[in-house]
């Protein structure tokens, strides 16, 4: 395979960055969910997850983050996911995820902005 | 009448082939001719009823789920069958779903999304017997002879 999934967590920034390349279906959310976990159990407040080289993401997938937005929560918390891709924008919409406490960005830069603004 | 081709795949209800169905049926769209766009529709929704069978069809065992592919001159059908336990239709969009569906980190969205994303969409299902979902997406009437 030429892209195979991948999660890459990066935490140079006050809040720290998942990377996820691949495909996020029933197969590889697994591995998702056990990172997002480990993130929220440590106390992080804010997760973004960069979905830009996602090539796939199923209601699955989404409801790992799903999942994840609600065990934040309770903390204030909130989820900001990183995508320009139609399909993705689409599927968010579609499964009202943005009605909860999770906001969509095209760019990380632009999501970091309005982070410490 | 015009020709009808069938393309049939038989997989294990385990999480590791439900992309292989996915890249299967991508190559098949792309022959047909849809757009980028239907092509991703077409995936999310065989892949949304493939999980449906992997999560849900056989708790006890690994069994097989059958997908079948008719090719029309204008249009895409697809059919997911299993011989699982089966549910009774009454329990689709019910509290006793949601609740199954979010103990499986799910939305309970997948027959949702398959119904948003192909043109046609159905769902069969009888206890002890199996499931079976039937959808369809309409060729781009463009490339239609």
């Amino acid at each position: 395979m030429d892209n195979p999934f991948s999660i890459i967590i990066d935490k140079e920034n006050l809040s720290p960055t998942i990377r996820i390349q691949g495909e996020v279906d029933i197969h590889t959310c697994p591995e998702l969910n056990q990172k997002l976990n480990i993130l929220i159990s440590e106390g992080h407040k804010t997760l973004i997850l960069n979905l830009e080289k996602v090539h796939y993401i199923d209601s699955t997938g989404l409801g790992i983050i799903a999942h994840a937005a609600r065990n934040i929560q309770p903390d204030n918390g909130k989820l900001v996911l990183i995508s320009s891709k139609p399909q993705i924008k689409k599927l968010i919409e579609m499964s009202g995820l943005k009605d909860k406490n999770i906001r969509l960005f095209e760019t990380e830069s632009s999501a970091l902005e309005s982070l410490v603004s | 009448m015009s020709e009808v081709n069938k393309v049939s795949i038989t997989i294990p209800s385990s999480s590791e082939f439900v992309g292989v169905v996915r890249l299967a049926l991508s190559g098949i769209a792309t022959r047909m001719n849809f757009s980028v766009e239907e092509i991703e529709d077409i995936k999310i929704a065989i892949s949304e009823a493939c999980t449906n069978a992997v999560q849900h069809a056989y708790p006890q065992e690994v069994g097989t789920i059958e997908i079948t592919c008719l090719i029309h001159e204008d249009k895409l059908e697809i059919e997911v069958s299993d011989t699982g336990i089966g549910f009774h239709p009454q329990v689709l969009g019910s509290p006793e779903q949601k609740e199954k569906s979010e103990k499986k980190l799910g939305l309970g969205l997948g027959l949702t999304f398959i119904k948003n994303l192909m043109d046609d969409a159905n769902v069969q299902s009888e206890l002890g017997k199996g499931t079976t979902i039937r959808m369809a997406k309409r060729r781009p009437t463009d490339v239609l002879s």
